[in-house]
C-alpha cells in the first residue's frame, strides 16, 4: 500500500477513536469514567483485531478489551447481529478481569454488511454484590455477572436487562447512565468511521488495518532486536491478602521475539486479588510496548512479538470461580517486575508505587435519606527513570487520574482533610523516586460509615534500580495506628478519620552520585528533608535562617561542600 | 459606539504584537479606507514597536494621534511571560493540607506509553506555597473561619523577603468567598503593596487544581502586564492620543486597561482570538454566518468554528503545553478563551521518516532560524515550505513580494536526500506527500474540533489566512469536505482586522448548583440582575450608550450525575417556572446535536450561570482598493505547478491579486499572488472575486484530469 495514503488513513482512524473517547467522557455519569478516566476506547476490524485506540485510558482495559473482543464475536458472529445491536459483558475471564468493568461493543454496518466494531470498557460505579473489595472468596459474591448479551436489539434498549441491573446495584443512575454513554460513544465513533469510508470510497477497512498492524509489528520487532538475547529474571512481592504474593518473571529475548513467563509466581489466592490471564497479558504487553516502541500508535500488531504465559491456577492465571475484584493490584505490579528483569540489558525505570489505591466509601450524609457510594482513586510516586527523577503522585502503569477534593466533597459527604506530597518518600538515587502523598479522610455523618480500601505496598516498598534505594512504604492508618488487615472492610464512627499515605517510587542509581545541587534544590522545596539529605545522599545542608521563620528561600540554605565530599568518600569506602 | 475621543475623530486602530512582527490596521470609519503597517517586534520593550508602527501609519496617512477615536491592542505578553517564566515571584495561600494541589494536579499521565514524560511545572515553587487554617464545606457552609492573624504574619514575612504577589485559592471558595476575601484583607493590612488575586474572583468554578493554577497565573503576570499597559498608555498620550485605549481579551471581547490589569490572565491568546474574529467578520460580510477559520503560520495552525457569526468560547484552556500540544501537558487556565485547536503544522514544520518507514510532518518546526532549507539560512531538514516551493506553488523570486530569494534547488536536494531516496519515491512524489500529509494533519484536527462543537465539517466553508493558509486552504477544504473556500485579502495582517470588529464586552460567571426541577427563580433573577448591572456599569464607564448594551445569558446543564455540561441559552427578562420546560427542550436539542441520542431518563441539573454584556459591534466597510488600470489584466504569467489530478506539473496561470476586481472569475488550476501570501487553487474549481475582494472558491462540476 502507498505509504503516504496509509499514513493518511491511519491518522484518520486515530482521530475517529479520539472522537469516540471525547464523547464517552462528556456523556458519562460516574466520576470513575469522567474524572478518573478508568476506560478504554478502540476500533476493530471485521475479525475483531484492535486497529487503533484512543490517546489516553488505562492499559489494563485497552489490552484486555482488545483480547476480549474475540470472545464477543465468538458468541455473536456477524450472522447473529443486525444494525442497531449493541453487545455488552462484564465476564472477568472474557474481558478485563473484574466484574465492575463493563465492555460495550457495537458493530458498524455499511450497505448491510459489518465493516468493523467499536468497543469501550469502563469501570462501573457499582455492580452489586459486596462493595468492591478484595474480601470475596468466589466471584459470585462480587456482584452481578453479565454474560455476553445484547444491551440494544436493533436500536431498542433491552429493558429487562436495564431493570435487572438497576435492581442489583447501589448506584443505578450512574451504572445505567454510563451504559448509555458507552453506547453513545461507540455511535459517535461509528458515524465518523462511515464518513471516512465514504470519503475514501473504501468497502472495507481490513486491508488498511492489516497494513497498520503489520507495520506496527515490524517496528516492535526491530526494537526488540536491539536488546541482547538472553534470559532475564526478577521477582517482587505484593502484600497480598492473607499472605504475601510472589510475582516471578522470566523475560526471554530471542532475536525478534520476547517470551514473558510468570512461572514460579504464587498460586491463586482464596481472596479477590486473583488475575485472569487476559489482564496479565494486557499489562505484560503494555510494559514491552512502553519499553521498546512507545512512539508507534498502539494496536494488535504490537502484541504479536510478545508471548506471555502464566501457569493455570496461579495468581496470574486464575481459574473460575476465583474472586477477582481487586485484580488490578497484582496486575499493576507487572510492568515494574518486567523492567526489573531487564534492568541490566535495558535500564528504564525503577519500581514505583505501582497499584493505584482504590477505596470505596459508603455512608449517609447527615441530612439525607440516601446512602452515597464513592470510589476514590489515588496514586503514589513513580519510579525514578534512567536520567530523570520519578513523577510524584502520578499513576503508573495505570492511566487513570485522581479525583479533585471538591468533586469528592460535592458528590458525597466525605471530607478530605489533607492531600499533600510526602517528603522523603521518594527512593534515594542518582535520580530520585517520585513522592507519594499524605491524604486524610473524614465524613460529615451521624452514623457509622465504611471504607473498603484496596491498598498495597504497605509491607513491601517499591525497590530501587541499579543501586537506587526503595521508596517509602504506604500507610493505611486509623487514628495514627496501622491496621492488621488493611484490605478488609472498615467500619468507622462519625468522628473518626483515616489516613491513606501513598508510597513513594524507587530510586535509580547510586544516591551518592546524585548532583549535590539537585539535593539542595530538593531540600529547599521540601521534597527531601535536611536530615534525609545527609542520611540518604551524604549531602550536608544547613538551614541558616531563624527557626520561627515561615518563608524559607533558597538563600536560607547552605550546602557544606567539604563536609559533603568527606561524608560521601567515607560512605563509598564503607561500601 | 460613543467614546471619549474628539468628536471629529473617525479613525480607529488595531495593533497586534506577535512573536516576530507587530501589525497595525488603521481604518477610517467614514470612508472605510484602511492603512496597514508592519514592523519587527521589539522584545525588550514591546511598546516601542507599537509607537513606531503607529507613528509611521499616521505619517503615511497625514493624520495626528488626536484624530484616532480608539485603539485596540492585543499582545502575546501574557503568554510569553508564562512560557518564559518571567513573572513576579508569587506565593500561594491554600487551605491547610492542600498547598500541593497545584503540583499533584490530576495524578494522570497524558501520554500512556512514554515512560520519560514530564508534568507541567507550577508557577509557584513548593517553598512559596503555604497552608492556611480555614475551611469551607461543599455548598459553601463555613466550617472554620480563616485565621487572619496567621495570614497577616505570613504576608508581612513574604513582603519582607521580597515576594511580590500572592494567590489565594481556598477549597469551595466558588461557593462561598468569605474566607478568601478575609484573607485578602489580612494581606492588604500587613503588606499593602503586595499584589493579591483570589480564586473566587479570577475563576469561580469547581476543581481546586485548575482554579488555583488560574489564580496563580493571573497574579504572576500582573506586574508586568500593568507596567506594560500603563507604559504604553503613557507613550500614546505623549503622542497626543486622546481617544479610548482598549485591550483585546482571549474571549474575543475588548476591555478597558483597568479591567485588563485586574485580570491580565484574560489577555492570553488575544492575537489568535483576533484572527478568529476577523474571520467571523469577513464571513458575515460575505454572507456566510457559519464557517471554519483556518490560520496557518510558520509554526502552528489554528482552527476555530464560527457559528452564527461568533467564534465559540471555551473555559478549559492550557497554557505552555510542553508535549506536542498534548492536552494535559500545560498549565490549566479557566478563563473564557476563543475555542481553537492549535497543532504543530506550519510552513516551517519539518518532514522526516519515522521508525515505521512512514512520512511524518512536524510538530517540530525549523521556525525562522534556521528556517526552511530554501531560506538558505542554514536549515538542512526539509519543511512544508520547501515542499511547496518544489511543487511550484511558491515563486522563488516573489517570496514576501520579492524581498527574499528562495533556493529551490537546495529544497529539492534536501527532499531528495532525506525523504524521496530512503522511501524510494521521486522528489515530486515526496514533496506532494509532505504537502498532502500536513494538510491531512490539519484536516484531522479540524474534524475532531468541529465534531466536538457538534457541527459537520461538510457544512462549513473554510476561511484561510495567515502566511501559509492560502497555500494549503484549497486542499484542507477538499479534505474536510467544505462547501467553499474563502480567501480574504491581505492574509498576512488579517488578525489586526479582528481588533477593529470586536465589540466591547465583559464576561461574568457564577457557579450555582440546582436541579432543573427545583430552581430558585427568585435567586436567579437577582443573580442575573446583579451580573447585568455590573456589565452595564463597566460598559457605560467605557463610553457605551446604555441603549446599545446587550446581555446574553446562558447556563451549563447536564444530566444529574454527569460531569460535563452543555451550554444552553437563557431568555432575558424576569424568569419563572414557565421557563423550565424550554430550558429542558433546549438542552435536549443541543445534546442530540452533539451526541446523536438523548441520555437515560434522569433529571437535569444546572451548574454555572453566565452573562456576556456587550456593546454594539463596530461595523466596518472593507477597503475596496484602487481600481486596477483598465489596460492591464491581472494575469502576470504562467509557471509549472504540480497537481495530483494530472499526476504531473502543468502550466498554471499566475494572477496578481492587487489587480483583481470584484466580479472577476477564473477557473482553476490557478495561483494568485499577493505580497505576504500565495493562494493555490486546484483544477476545475471556480474562483470568484466578491465585493470585499475575497476570493471565493467552489469545487468544480465534473471531473478534471485523466
Amino acid at each position: 500500500m502507498d505509504p503516504i495514503f496509509l499514513e493518511v488513513l491511519w491518522n484518520r482512524l486515530l482521530s475517529v477513536v479520539n472522537e469516540q473517547q471525547v464523547a464517552l467522557m462528556r456523556t458519562a455519569f460516574s466520576t470513575i469514567v469522567r474524572e478518573t478516566q478508568d476506560l478504554a476506547c478502540g476500533v476493530f476490524n471485521t475479525e475483531g483485531a484492535m486497529v487503533a485506540q484512543s490517546l489516553t485510558g488505562t492499559p489494563g482495559h485497552i489490552n484486555a478489551m482488545a483480547t476480549g473482543m474475540r470472545h464477543l464475536l465468538a458468541e455473536y458472529p456477524p450472522d447473529r447481529l443486525v444494525e442497531g445491536d449493541v453487545l455488552l459483558t462484564n465476564d472477568p475471564w472474557m474481558t478485563a478481569g473484574q466484574i465492575n468493568d463493563i465492555t460495550v461493543a457495537t458493530p458498524v454496518f455499511r450497505g448491510g454488511r459489518i465493516v468493523g466494531y467499536f468497543a469501550n470498557t469502563c469501570h462501573a460505579a457499582d455492580i452489586g454484590g459486596r462493595i468492591l473489595s478484595a474480601e470475596a472468596r468466589e466471584v459470585y459474591e462480587e456482584g452481578l455477572r453479565l454474560p455476553i448479551m445484547k444491551l440494544f436489539r436493533a436500536g431498542e434498549i433491552n429493558r429487562d436487562l436495564i431493570r435487572l441491573i438497576r435492581a442489583n446495584v447501589r448506584t443505578p443512575d450512574e451504572t445505567v447512565g454510563d451504559l448509555y454513554a458507552q453506547t453513545t460513544s461507540n455511535e459517535v465513533g461509528a458515524r465518523a468511521l462511515l464518513e471516512f469510508m465514504d470519503e475514501f470510497d473504501l468497502d472495507s477497512i481490513d486491508p488498511v488495518a492489516r497494513e497498520i498492524m503489520d507495520r506496527s509489528e515490524e517496528a516492535m520487532r526491530r526494537s526488540i532486536e536491539t536488546i541482547p538475547n538472553g534470559r532475564y529474571e526478577h521477582e517482587t512481592w505484593s502484600d497480598g491478602f492473607e499472605e504475601p504474593i510472589r510475582i516471578k518473571v522470566a523475560v526471554v529475548v530471542e532475536d525478534r521475539d520476547i517470551h514473558i513467563d510468570f512461572a514460579g509466581s504464587s498460586p491463586q489466592s482464596r481472596r479477590g486479588i486473583n488475575v485472569v490471564f487476559n489482564y496479565t497479558h494486557a499489562y505484560a504487553s503494555f510494559a514491552m510496548k512502553a519499553a521498546v516502541s512507545p512512539e508507534v500508535p498502539h494496536n494488535e500488531g504490537a502484541f504479536r512479538p510478545v508471548h506471555v504465559s502464566a501457569p493455570p491456577g496461579s495468581i496470574l492465571n486464575c481459574r473460575p470461580p476465583a474472586a477477582v475484584a481487586s485484580r488490578h493490584i497484582l496486575g499493576h505490579f507487572l510492568p515494574g517486575v518486567i523492567f526489573g528483569a531487564l534492568a541490566e540489558a535495558l535500564p528504564l525505570m525503577a519500581a514505583g508505587s505501582d497499584p493505584i489505591w482504590i477505596s470505596v466509601w459508603r455512608g449517609r450524609p447527615a441530612d439525607q435519606q440516601d446512602l452515597f457510594t464513592f470510589s476514590l482513586f489515588q496514586c503514589g510516586g513513580g519510579g525514578a527513570r534512567a536520567g530523570k527523577d520519578g513523577l510524584s503522585a502520578t499513576g503508573f502503569p495505570s492511566g487513570v487520574a485522581g479525583v479533585p477534593a471538591e468533586a469528592v466533597e460535592t458528590l458525597s459527604s466525605l471530607i478530605q482533610h489533607r492531600r499533600e506530597l510526602r517528603p522523603d518518600s521518594g527512593g534515594p538515587g542518582r535520580y530520585r523516586g517520585g513522592l507519594g502523598q499524605y491524604t486524610e479522610m473524614g465524613c460529615r455523618t451521624e452514623e457509622a460509615w465504611t471504607v473498603s480500601a484496596m491498598v498495597d505496598r504497605i509491607n513491601h516498598p517499591p525497590e530501587g534500580m541499579l543501586g537506587g534505594g526503595p521508596g517509602a512504604r504506604g500507610e493505611f492508618l486509623l487514628a495514627g495506628q496501622e491496621r492488621g488487615q488493611p484490605k478488609a472492610l472498615l467500619t468507622l464512627r462519625p468522628d473518626q478519620r483515616v489516613q491513606l499515605n501513598l508510597p513513594g517510587g524507587g530510586g535509580f542509581g547510586d544516591p551518592l552520585d546524585r548532583d549535590p545541587a539537585m539535593v539542595l534544590a530538593d531540600v529547599v522545596d521540601g521534597y527531601v528533608s535536611v536530615a534525609g539529605a545527609q542520611r540518604d545522599y551524604g549531602v550536608v545542608i544547613r538551614y541558616t535562617g531563624p527557626a520561627e521563620r515561615m518563608v524559607r528561600l533558597p538563600e536560607d540554605y547552605q550546602m557544606d561542600e567539604s563536609a559533603t565530599e568527606a561524608l560521601r568518600s567515607e560512605r563509598r569506602g564503607l561500601l | 459606539m460613543k467614546t471619549s475621543g474628539s468628536p471629529a475623530a473617525t479613525f480607529r486602530i488595531g495593533v497586534d504584537i506577535g512573536g516576530t512582527f507587530t501589525d497595525l490596521m488603521l481604518i477610517d470609519d467614514l470612508s472605510g479606507e484602511t492603512v496597514v503597517g508592519k514592523v519587527l517586534t521589539t522584545p525588550d520593550d514591546p511598546s516601542r514597536g507599537v509607537e513606531e508602527v503607529l507613528v509611521r501609519a499616521l505619517d503615511r496617512s497625514g493624520l495626528r494621534a488626536s484624530d484616532v477615536r480608539h485603539l485596540v491592542h492585543g499582545t502575546t505578553l501574557v503568554t510569553n511571560t508564562i512560557i518564559e517564566r518571567k513573572g513576579a515571584s508569587t506565593a500561594l495561600l491554600a487551605t491547610r493540607g492542600f498547598r500541593d494541589s497545584v503540583e499533584i494536579g490530576r495524578e494522570h499521565r497524558y501520554e500512556l506509553y512514554d515512560l520519560f514524560l514530564e508534568m507541567p511545572v507550577p508557577l509557584t515553587p513548593r517553598h512559596l506555597r503555604f497552608d492556611v487554617p480555614e475551611r469551607m464545606a461543599a455548598g459553601g457552609e463555613m466550617l472554620r473561619e480563616v485565621d487572619e492573624e496567621f495570614v497577616e504574619a505570613l504576608a508581612a514575612e513574604l513582603a519582607e523577603r521580597g515576594i511580590e504577589a500572592v494567590a489565594i485559592s481556598f477549597l469551595h471558595s466558588f461557593a462561598n468567598p468569605a474566607n478568601e476575601r478575609a484573607a485578602r484583607r489580612a494581606v492588604n493590612r500587613a503588606a499593602p503593596r503586595m499584589r493579591v488575586s483570589i480564586s473566587s474572583e479570577v475563576a469561580p468554578e469547581i476543581r481546586e487544581y485548575e482554579r488555583a493554577s488560574t489564580t496563580i497565573a493571573n497574579v504572576y503576570v500582573q506586574p508586568l502586564a500593568e507596567q506594560y499597559l500603563s507604559g504604553l498608555e503613557g507613550r500614546l498620550s505623549d503622542l497626543g492620543f486622546e481617544g479610548s485605549f482598549f485591550v483585546m481579551l482571549s474571549s474575543g471581547g475588548i476591555a478597558t486597561v483597568d479591567t485588563a490589569t485586574r485580570f491580565p490572565i484574560r489577555l492570553l491568546e488575544s492575537g489568535p482570538a483576533a484572527g478568529a474574529l476577523a474571520a467571523a467578520s469577513l464571513g458575515a460580510d460575505a454572507g456566510v454566518d457559519n464557517l471554519l477559520s483556518f490560520d496557518m503560520g510558520g509554526t502552528t495552525a489554528k482552527l476555530c468554528v464560527i457559528a452564527d457569526r461568533r467564534p465559540a468560547v471555551t473555559y478549559d484552556f492550557e497554557v505552555d503545553r510542553r508535549y506536542r500540544f498534548r492536552k494535559g501537558s500545560g498549565l490549566p487556565v479557566k478563563v473564557p478563551v476563543i475555542e481553537m485547536i492549535e497543532i504543530g503544522a506550519g510552513g516551517g514544520s519539518i518532514a522526516r521518516i519515522n521508525p515505521l518507514g512512514l512520512l511524518k510532518i512536524g510538530p517540530e518546526s525549523a521556525g525562522s532560524d534556521p528556517g526552511p532549507v530554501c531560506y538558505g539560512l542554514g536549515g538542512t531538514q526539509p519543511t512544508v515550505t520547501d515542499a511547496d516551493l518544489v511543487l511550484g506553488y511558491l515563486d522563488p523570486h516573489y517570496f514576501l513580494g520579492g524581498r527574499m530569494e528562495l533556493d529551490a534547488e537546495a529544497a529539492r536536494r534536501s527532499i531528495e536526500a532525506r525523504i524521496a531516496g530512503p522511501m524510494g519515491l521521486s522528489v515530486t512524489e515526496a514533496a506532494w506527500g509532505i504537502h498532502q500529509l500536513v494538510n491531512e494533519n490539519m484536516a484531522n484536527a479540524a474534524r475532531v474540533h468541529v465534531v466536538e462543537r457538534g457541527k459537520s465539517p461538510r457544512s462549513l466553508p473554510l476561511a484561510a489566512f495567515g502566511g501559509a493558509g492560502p497555500v494549503h486552504g484549497y486542499r484542507v477544504a477538499e479534505l474536510t469536505g467544505s462547501p467553499s473556500l474563502v480567501l480574504p485579502p491581505s492574509a498576512g495582517v488579517t488578525s489586526a482586522l479582528g481588533f477593529l470588529v470586536a465589540p466591547l464586552a465583559f464576561d461574568f460567571v457564577q457557579s450555582h448548583y440546582a436541579r432543573l426541577d427545583d430552581l430558585d427563580w427568585e435567586y436567579l433573577n437577582r443573580l442575573f440582575a446583579y451580573l447585568e448591572r455590573q456589565g452595564t456599569e463597566l460598559l457605560t464607564a467605557s463610553g457605551v450608550v446604555p441603549d446599545e448594551i446587550t446581555h446574553a445569558r446562558s447556563v451549563d446543564i447536564r444530566y444529574i450525575g454527569q460531569g460535563h455540561e452543555v451550554r444552553v441559552p437563557v431568555p432575558g427578562g424576569s424568569l419563572g417556572e414557565d421557563d423550565e420546560l424550554p430550558l429542558q427542550q433546549s438542552f435536549d436539542r443541543v445534546y442530540r446535536e452533539l451526541y446523536g441520542r438523548s441520555g437515560p431518563a434522569v433529571g437535569l441539573e444546572a451548574l454555572t450561570w453566565r452573562v456576556v454584556s456587550s456593546g454594539p459591534a463596530p461595523s466596518i466597510h472593507q477597503p475596496t482598493g484602487d481600481p486596477p488600470p483598465a489596460d492591464r489584466g491581472a494575469l502576470k504569467g504562467m509557471r509549472p505547478a504540480y497537481f495530483p489530478e494530472y499526476s504531473d506539473y502543468r502550466d498554471t496561470p499566475v494572477y496578481d491579486r492587487y489587480l483583481l476586481r470584484p466580479g472577476d472569475e477564473m477557473t482553476g488550476q490557478a495561483i494568485i499572488e499577493e505580497r505576504e501570501s500565495t493562494a493555490v487553487v486546484g483544477p476545475g474549481a471556480r474562483i470568484r472575486v466578491d465585493s470585499q475582494l475575497n476570493l471565493v472558491v467552489t469545487p468544480g462540476v465534473g471531473d478534471v484530469g485523466e
